[in-house]
């Protein structure tokens, strides 16, 4: 963008130049000289209209479509989380993407993108409708160890205590049924993944032949609600600390200063 | 350890730094107990590695990066979605309740992981959970063991923190168990392994709240699905801690090592052989396997029984050389009294040989 910006402004210059040369080229009476300037002035101004063209329209939608993934990185994750509706690591939002999405995410390529969030997010505050943040260590209020989540969460999805790892993988267990159970032939991608949560979750399935996503919701939520109320009140405790102490930096990707304090009482 | 010793290692190690010691090296402590050369070396933090390049017998040893990428990413395999297959593990194994899934990840203290606020971390939340519960699954902790006067760091892969009030060291291991049978050698560096963290733990817990049966995960059959199994490592403490106690009395190993001896590394290689030769070693086969001095040692005894392995050192006790057992053995020596026994065994064994080799 920047780039551009100063192309225009070059060409602004030159623009201003080369009508004060034809002015006077025209008053001194050279006709070739100030025809030849016309000319130069004439392919200047065409430049100057491409320039501002480029400056009126985003990179990203000049770029050509093409055969693999029509969306951003950003916006595949997104769609992931907000399926699983509760914070992930990078290989289970892959999976889901592989599950019910064309095209390969690329690991390395994820390990990147929290940074570049935060980056963006420090550049221009709330620019974005929505943000890749980190998941929140309930104690410390540090980012969890490689988890994922989205900022228009609420923050008591956010905070990570000590039972919210299995309270999230039952919510995403049943999220990830309902929506099996939504679509009329799911893929055997998507029902290996189901599987890979049904056989850690007692009673939800004898095998793969056997799994129903009802069934699988059904035992994810039994258990569900043996920890749902303990791991509520650590995860609204936890959060009520961090939207009273964080700022709004720190409340998205998590305070890394405040831990070191922490670890001395 | 006092000071006056502490100065004796520090002149014999020279120059360079202390290496430190860690579960495996720990381990293999209880490997070869008689051995004053590693006692003394390992005291000392001298660089083994190096120590045996420098003298010309380079060790083929250390473990492949091929199985560290193996080994971490069948552990992330079984800790991946919040322990879910752990969980389903160890429900089974050690009958945890169905309540008991609270975790707590000790491997960073956040985004710092630096090992003195680690460890501090790993301190507060383990004597934490006797008293309020909150997690049952301990990933990474950061233990300490006094080892000859060193403090030595150690990672468990996870400690399990079950509702009776006892905690199990749980290791994630990459090696198969084909029907139900696993490699031994494995399993038993597995098992003197988690000892050594069993070990830590109770000196931080107290004994009776750490439990004596570790639980080792492996994968099973030629499939990436793990399994669980308890391993008794009462025996393993047992000669570990003598071990231990071994290594607090390294005063004396280094009172009777010949003043000004030093193994610095800038030493000629001659020097530092002649030195080496000061130190007494005892060599059996399977050195090999867990010393980076062990090919220096076995030239050193080539000609030796105890060279021959544990079984041939103590049927032939007394006896020192092959040279002197074959002697003993066609009649050409004469025994000595502390060598009446095996030679007449020595001499038994050679007549059937023959009669066996003339038949």
């Amino acid at each position: 963008m920047l780039v551009v910006t100063s192309v225009a402004e070059e060409l602004e210059r030159r623009i201003d130049e080369l009508r004060a040369a034809v002015r006077k080229a025209v008053t001194a009476g050279e006709r070739e000289r100030a025809n030849a300037l016309r000319a130069e002035l004439r392919k200047t101004e065409r430049q100057w209209e491409d320039a501002l063209d480029e400056l009126a329209e985003p990179p990203v939608t000049t770029v050509p479509r093409q055969a693999g993934p029509l969306l951003p990185l950003r916006e595949q994750v997104h769609q992931a989380l907000t399926l699983l509706g509760a914070p992930a690591a990078p290989k289970l939002i892959i999976a889901v993407h592989e599950a019910f999405h064309v095209g390969e995410m690329v690991p390395a390529r994820l390990t990147s993108l929290r940074r570049d969030e935060e980056r963006s997010f420090r550049s221009a505050p709330h620019a974005r409708p929505y943000y890749l943040c980190s998941a929140l260590s309930a104690d410390l209020l540090a980012p969890a160890r490689g988890l994922l989540a989205v900022s228009t969460w609420a923050m008591t999805t956010r905070v990570i205590g000590p039972l919210s790892p299995r309270v999230d993988f039952l919510t995403s267990a049943i999220r990830l049924s309902e929506y099996l159970s939504r679509i009329p032939e799911p893929g055997p991608a998507a029902r290996r993944l189901l599987w890979r949560f049904a056989a850690n979750i007692p009673g939800a399935a004898a095998n793969t032949d056997a799994m129903t996503p009802a069934a699988v919701a059904e035992a994810a939520d039994a258990e569900l609600q043996i920890h749902q109320d303990t791991d509520r009140s650590h995860r609204e405790a936890a959060a009520k600390r961090a939207r009273e102490q964080l700022d709004d930096v720190e409340q998205l990707f998590g305070s890394r200063l405040r831990s070191i304090s922490a670890t001395g009482s | 350890m006092d000071n006056i010793t502490q100065e004796r290692l520090n002149q014999l190690r020279g120059a360079a730094g202390a290496k430190r010691h860690n579960a495996r090296t720990v381990a293999a402590l209880t490997g070869n107990p008689g051995c004053v050369r590693r006692a003394v070396l390992d005291a000392a933090g001298v660089d083994k590695d190096k120590l045996a390049r420098r003298v010309g017998f380079p060790a083929k040893f250390g473990q492949s990066q091929f199985a560290i990428t193996r080994g971490n990413s069948f552990e992330a395999q079984v800790k991946a979605n919040a322990f879910a297959e752990l969980i389903t593990l160890l429900r089974d194994t050690l009958g945890l309740q169905i309540g008991e899934v609270g975790q707590t990840d000790l491997e960073q203290v956040g985004g710092n992981t630096s090992q003195e606020i680690r460890h501090t971390r790993s301190r507060q939340k383990l004597t934490g959970a006797m008293t309020n519960g909150e997690s049952t699954f301990f990933d990474h902790p950061l233990l300490t063991l006094d080892v000859g006067g060193n403090t030595v760091y150690l990672e468990p892969d996870l400690v399990a923190f079950h509702h009776e009030g006892v905690f199990h060291v749980v290791e994630i291991k990459s090696f198969a168990v084909i029907d139900d049978q696993a490699d031994g050698a494995k399993v038993a560096a597995a098992a003197i392994q988690s000892a050594v963290y069993v070990l830590a733990l109770r000196r931080l817990l107290g004994d009776d709240k750490v439990s004596h049966e570790v639980v080792l995960v492996c994968p099973k059959d030629f499939s990436n699905k793990p399994v669980a199994t308890k391993i008794d490592v009462r025996k393993q403490l047992i000669v570990l801690e003598h071990q231990l106690t071994r290594l607090a009395r390294i005063e004396t190993l280094v009172d009777a090592l010949p003043p000004g001896l030093s193994l610095d590394l800038d030493n000629s290689a001659d020097d530092l052989f002649k030195a080496l030769s000061e130190i007494e070693a005892r060599y059996a086969p399977d050195c090999i396997a867990k010393c980076e001095m062990a090919f220096f040692c076995r030239n050193e005894a080539r000609g030796c029984t105890a060279a021959l392995g544990i079984s041939v050192r103590e049927e032939l006790g007394g006896v020192e050389t092959v040279a002197e057992a074959l002697g003993l053995a066609d009649g050409t020596l004469v025994a000595s009294d502390d060598q009446a026994e095996a030679a007449s065994m020595l001499r038994a064994t050679a007549d059937i040989y023959a009669s066996a080799a003339a038949a």
